[in-house]
C-alpha cells in the first residue's frame, strides 16, 4: 500500500541467474527480534503491569517505553535500576532512549496468535513461518528457516543473513538453518551464539589466533578445496553452513576485531546493560556496524526468569524494551548505510499464562509459567522504512499470527511470491501488510 | 572278586596315563605383512565436534586434551555458525603455541615426497593416490612460500579429516 506504484526491478543472483523480484522491495534491510522469552500481553502491550497479575489495584502503566506509547506505572515500582542510598530496589525506571515510541511512529499488531505455548516451536515459528508443532529440541528446524528463502529466492549472500543467538541452549544455536532437501545449510545463515563467541571462554579459546595475511591464506585454501574436491563430500552430509573462503576470511578478521575492540572499551552497549540480552544486541550492533547485512535476526530471552521471578521478569522485560530501542536508535544514529533503511520488526515467540503458578518471589508476587491459552496471544511490532503509524487489531479482535514474520519478511525483500510459494509455509500465513 | 576289585584301578590308571600325556602337536601360525590404511571411499562417519577437537590436538600437541579445554572448545566451536570458520580460527591458536609438535619448514623441503606421504597417514591415515601426492609436491615445490604449518592447517581443516 504505501509503495504502489513502484516498478519491481529484475536483478541477477550471484548464480547468474536472471531473477525477477516478485514485488517491490519495501526496505534494503531488516532486522528482527525474537523477544523475549515468553512475554504476557498484560504487562507488555495491554500496560497493565501489576493490576492483571498480582491483584495490585491501580498500579497499571506502561513498562516498555521504547516500544510502545502509555503513561508508566506511579506505584510499586521495582522494574528500574536501583538508586541506592536505602530507596527501594529498581525503583528508578530506565529514561526512554528513543525520542517517540515505536508504537508512535510504526505499526503494532496488539493481539495475534502463537503457534505454540513454548519456546522452541515459537522460536521456530519465526523463523520459519512455519506451523512446526512436531518440532523437537536440540534438532535443526525441520523446515527452511527465513535465512534459507532469502538466501535462495533473493540471492542474499551467506554474509548477508545473520543470527545472533543469546546462548547454547536447546535448539538455539541450530536455528540458522534448516537440513531441508529443497533448501537445507548451503543456503543457511550465519550465526554466533554471542555471549560464547565473544565472552571470557570465546577469548581463551580464539583470541590468540594468527592473524593470517591474505596471501598467507590463499594457500591454505587452494590446498584445502583440492583435498576437499578430492573427498567429495555430498549437499546432503554437509554439517554446517557455506562461507566462501573470502566470507570466511571476513568472519575471522571480524572475531579478531571484536576482542579488539573489547580491549579499547569501543563496543557499544545499552546505557543499561546489566544482564545477557544486553550483551547480545551489543553484538548485534557490531555485526550490523561492521556487515551491514540485509537480515540479522537476535534472540533475546531473559524475561523467562517469570518461572519463577516476577520482579525479575518486569526488570528483563523494562531492560529488553531499552535494549532494542538503544539498538533502533544505534542503527538510526551509527550505520549511516542502514539509517532510514531499515525495518525492525520485534514480536515474542511466544505469551505466559493467565493464571500464576505458586512460586512467589522477593515481592510476595507470582511467578508465570507458558502453557495455557493466554500464553498463545502475542503482540507484534514494526518500524522503519514504509511502516506506516497504525495500530491493528485489539484485546477482543485478533490479527495476525507469528507465521505471518517469515512472509512479511519476504514481502520487505520482494520476494513474496516464490517464499509464499513453498509448500513448508503456514498456508494461511501471509504477509503483515497485507493484513493492515 | 577281590583282585579284580584292584585289576580295574589299575588299568583305569594307565588307561589315563597313556591317553592324557599324548604330546600336544607343536603349531605355529604366522601372519602375512598387510599395511591397513582407511580407504577415503569408507569414511562415512562424521566426527563428533569432541572427537575432532581432541583427535587433532592429540595429533598437534602429541598429548591429550584436557576435558576442561574441550569442553571450552567444544562451546566455542557450537557457537559459530560456519564450523570451518570455527575450527580454522580453533587452528590458528594452536600454531600460535609453541609447544606444537610439527616438521620444520627444512624437513618438508628436504623430501617434499614423503612429507606429503606423511601427511596424508597422520591426517586421513591412508596413503595419497598417485594423483594426490604428484599434486602437492608440484605444488609446494613451486611455491616457496608455502609452510608446514599451511599444509597442516588445510589437512587440518579439510572435510575428510571431519570423517572415519
Amino acid at each position: 500500500m504505501v509503495t504502489a506504484g513502484t516498478v519491481a526491478a529484475p536483478y541477477i543472483l550471484p548464480t547468474g541467474r536472471m531473477f525477477a523480484r516478485t514485488n517491490a522491495p519495501k526496505a534494503e534491510y531488516v532486522v528482527m527480534v525474537m523477544f523475549a522469552g515468553g512475554v504476557r500481553q498484560q504487562e507488555s502491550v495491554l500496560q497493565r503491569y501489576l493490576d492483571d497479575s498480582q491483584e495490585v489495584t491501580g498500579a497499571a502503566g506502561n513498562i516498555m517505553p521504547n516500544l510502545f506509547t502509555g503513561i508508566a506505572p506511579d506505584r510499586k515500582i521495582v522494574y528500574g535500576t536501583d538508586p541506592g542510598g536505602g530507596a527501594t530496589r529498581g525503583s528508578e525506571p530506565i529514561p526512554r532512549i528513543l525520542s517517540q515510541s515505536m508504537e508512535d511512529t510504526g505499526t503494532v499488531f496488539k493481539e495475534m496468535s502463537a503457534i505454540s505455548a513454548g519456546h522452541y516451536v515459537g522460536l521456530n515459528t519465526l523463523i520459519t513461518g512455519s506451523l512446526g508443532t512436531a518440532q523437537g529440541l536440540k534438532t535443526r528446524p525441520k523446515y527452511p528457516t527465513i535465512f534459507e528463502y532469502l538466501r535462495k529466492h533473493a540471492g542474499f549472500a551467506a554474509l548477508d543473513t545473520w543470527f545472533i543467538a543469546n546462548g547454547l541452549g536447546n535448539s538455539t544455536p541450530l536455528l540458522n538453518s534448516s537440513k531441508n532437501a529443497d533448501y537445507g545449510l548451503q543456503y543457511g545463515g550465519n550465526m554466533f551464539a554471542a555471549p560464547y563467541t565473544f565472552g571470557g571462554v570465546g577469548r581463551e579459546i580464539l583470541g590468540n589466533g594468527k592473524p593470517y595475511s591474505r596471501a598467507e591464506l590463499e594457500p591454505m585454501y587452494f590446498m584445502k578445496n583440492f583435498l576437499d574436491q578430492s573427498f567429495g563430500l555430498s549437499v546432503d552430509q554437509l554439517e554446517t553452513i557455506k562461507n566462501t573462503d573470502e566470507e570466511k576470511t571476513k568472519i575471522k578478521e571480524f572475531i579478531r576485531a571484536v576482542f579488539q575492540r573489547q580491549d579499547q572499551g569501543l563496543i557499544p552497549r545499552p546505557p543499561v546493560s546489566d544482564n545477557g540480552d544486553a550483551v547480545t544486541i551489543s553484538y548485534a550492533a557490531e555485526v550490523l556496524r561492521h556487515f551491514k547485512p540485509k537480515f540479522l535476526t537476535l534472540n533475546m530471552s531473559a524475561v523467562d526468569g517469570c518461572h519463577s521471578n516476577f520482579t525479575g521478569y518486569l526488570r528483563s522485560l523494562h531492560r529488553a524494551d531499552h535494549s532494542v530501542g538503544w539498538l533502533w536508535n544505534y542503527i538510526q544514529n551509527n550505520i549511516p548505510e542502514m539509517s532510514g533503511k531499515t525495518i525492525m520488526i520485534i514480536a515474542p515467540e511466544c505469551g505466559r499464562n493467565l493464571n500464576p503458578n505458586p512460586i512467589l518471589d522477593e515481592n510476595d508476587w507470582y511467578a508465570y509459567d507458558h502453557s495455557d491459552a493466554n500464553a498463545m496471544r502475542v503482540w507484534s511490532v514494526m518500524v522503519g522504512k514504509n511502516v506506516p503509524k497504525m495500530t491493528v487489531g485489539s484485546e477482543n479482535n485478533k490479527v495476525g499470527k507469528l507465521t505471518d514474520i517469515v512472509p512479511t519478511i519476504a514481502d520487505i525483500f520482494g520476494v513474496y511470491d516464490e517464499v509464499k510459494a513453498s509448500p513448508y509455509l503456514d498456508p494461511q500465513s501471509k504477509s503483515l501488510f497485507l493484513r493492515m | 572278586m577281590h583282585s579284580s576289585g584292584k585289576i580295574i584301578p589299575v588299568i583305569f590308571s594307565a588307561f589315563l596315563l597313556f591317553s592324557g600325556c599324548t604330546k600336544e602337536k607343536n603349531v605355529s601360525y604366522g601372519v602375512n605383512d598387510k599395511v591397513v590404511y582407511e580407504d577415503k571411499s569408507l569414511k562415512t562417519k562424521r566426527k563428533s565436534d569432541a572427537e575432532y577437537i581432541s583427535i587433532l590436538y592429540t595429533n598437534l600437541y602429541q598429548v591429550p586434551i584436557s576435558p576442561t579445554r574441550l569442553y571450552k572448545t567444544q562451546n566455542v566451536v557450537y557457537s559459530i555458525g560456519d564450523r570451518n570458520v570455527a575450527n580454522e580460527m580453533v587452528l590458528s591458536n594452536y600454531f600460535n603455541t609453541s609447544t606444537l609438535k610439527i616438521p620444520k619448514d627444512s624437513e618438508m623441503r628436504a623430501d617434499v615426497a614423503a612429507f606429503v606421504e606423511k601427511c596424508y597417514k597422520r591426517f586421513f591415515l591412508r596413503y595419497p593416490s598417485e594423483g594426490e601426492k604428484t599434486f602437492f609436491i608440484n605444488y609446494i615445490n613451486s611455491n616457496p612460500n608455502v609452510s608446514v604449518e599451511m599444509v597442516y592447517t588445510a589437512f587440518s581443516v579439510s572435510d575428510e579429516y571431519q570423517y572415519y
